[in-house]
């Protein structure tokens, strides 16, 4: 099913890719040149252009290249010091590192779920779940800024309650 | 007197020994080739028939003699096409594992198939093609576009201001930062042991593509490294990289993609 759905949506970029009808008909041909008598079946290999082409790169973009690669990685390591300051300090003395901890985490929640939807579906793909998904990762991240911001500013706070689950 | 008899004793052997050179019958002194004993080994492999595109793939079975083939398993598949099925079909070439041809999966492993030893182990021996390929036919993928992300980062050397007079020069330490990273011969081994590049060929690299565009960043000689890096800034083309180390673990020539893809993170990062 998966696999259908996923040749299907591939279909439309194999004929978007030859550049008009006579480029396609030539890449067809091309693929007829061997000896097989057998037609070759579109939704095959995603060919742009002729055999010969390179394959181009999309808009360089560093907010989505190396700022985002390196804001990634700076949050993972920070995110070492934090946890184990909230293993020596306790949330209600310190609601600033408790905040910041609640921030970070995440934020790095959503990066990695985010690259899970990137890699698996991305809208070049699924044109609609690709979308819905990503929007849907956002709203919920949301979310949960909003329900840890008020958990820390109304009740005992992040920190408190790993404390209370874990001696409980 | 003594030395009498000990000279008639001394032509006597003598005679005895030129005598037996000349006998005829080969049984006695000539070496007779030990049987070896059969070692049986059953080998499955996939195939598939373009000219019956309906017909699902499957796994065939030869069972050869292992004392009858060479040792690695292009020697095992060569004998299987010679003696059994000339219609079993693969890609080989040097036999010695430069020219890359004979990329396979091999008992779950991407290798080169004339590198790779044959298990002699009773334990049957599964042969595949380079997997999430589109497969031409049987043990060989299509590589187009394999080689159209090659060709995309401009695999040669780019430079305005070639030497007034002679060659390129480079010092010994420059030049140290290139092993590890030309001896490439693109089998396709890694890029396809890539799970990001199972899922997102058509935007993502693939680690050995990426070793090579390292590899002409690196260059001291040319002078593009900065628009080569400038390509690479986007979600897709490099960073669907997660380190996984498939490349790494596979590559039949022991070079490691996934440090040359790190230090290409730095490099932009650090730009």
């Amino acid at each position: 099913m998966s696999s259908a759905f996923l040749l299907r949506s591939t279909l439309p970029r194999t004929f978007k890719a030859a550049s008009g009808r006579s480029a396609l008909l030539a890449a067809v041909q091309a693929r007829h040149a061997s000896t097989s008598t057998t037609p070759y079946v579109p939704g095959g290999p995603i060919i742009q252009g002729t055999v010969n082409d390179p394959t181009t790169f999309p808009e360089s973009d560093r907010s989505h290249g190396s700022y985002h690669w390196a804001f990634e990685r700076l949050l993972s390591a920070g995110l070492v010091p934090l946890t184990a300051a909230a293993f020596v300090t306790s949330g209600s003395n310190y609601p600033i590192l408790d905040g910041i901890l609640g921030v970070s985490l995440i934020m790095h929640s959503h990066i990695g779920f985010d690259s899970i939807l990137v890699d698996y579906v991305h809208k070049r793909k699924f044109p609609i779940l690709g979308p819905v998904s990503t929007w849907g990762l956002r709203t919920v991240t949301v979310g949960v800024l909003v329900g840890v911001y008020s958990f820390n500013t109304n009740d005992i706070g992040l920190t408190e309650l790993i404390t209370k689950v874990w001696h409980a | 007197m003594q030395s009498l008899v000990a000279r008639s004793v001394r032509t006597q052997s003598l005679r005895a020994v030129s005598a037996r050179t000349f006998v005829s019958s080969a049984a006695r002194w000539q070496a007779v080739p030990t049987e070896k004993p059969v070692l049986q080994k059953e080998f499955k492999i996939y195939r598939w028939n373009p000219d019956e595109p309906a017909k699902k793939p499957t796994l065939q079975s030869y069972t050869i003699d292992l004392n009858q083939t060479g040792p690695m398993i292009l020697d095992a598949l060569i004998k299987i096409k010679n003696d059994i099925d000339p219609t079993l079909t693969f890609r080989r070439s040097c036999r010695e594992g430069i020219c890359g041809s004979c990329a396979m999966n091999i008992d779950g492993q991407n290798t080169l198939a004339c590198l790779c030893r044959i298990d002699r182990t009773p334990k049957d021996t599964k042969i595949y093609p380079l997997p999430h390929m589109y497969i031409v036919k049987d043990l060989v993928p299509d590589l187009t576009l394999f080689y159209k992300q090659y060709k995309s980062i401009q695999p040669y050397l780019q430079n305005d201001n070639p030497p007034a007079e002679g060659e390129f020069l480079q010092t010994q330490d420059d030049r140290k930062k290139l092993d590890g990273l030309y001896e490439c011969i693109l089998c396709a081994c890694c890029s396809t042991s890539c799970p990001s590049y199972w899922w997102n060929q058509d935007e993502y690299l693939g680690p050995a593509t990426l070793m090579q565009a390292y590899r002409w960043i690196a260059d001291s000689r040319d002078s593009y490294g900065a628009q080569r890096k400038e390509k690479l800034q986007n979600e897709l083309s490099l960073y669907r990289c997660h380190t996984i180390f498939n490349c790494s673990r596979t590559c039949p020539k022991g070079l490691n993609p996934a440090e040359a893809i790190a230090k290409i993170k730095l490099e932009l990062a650090a730009e």
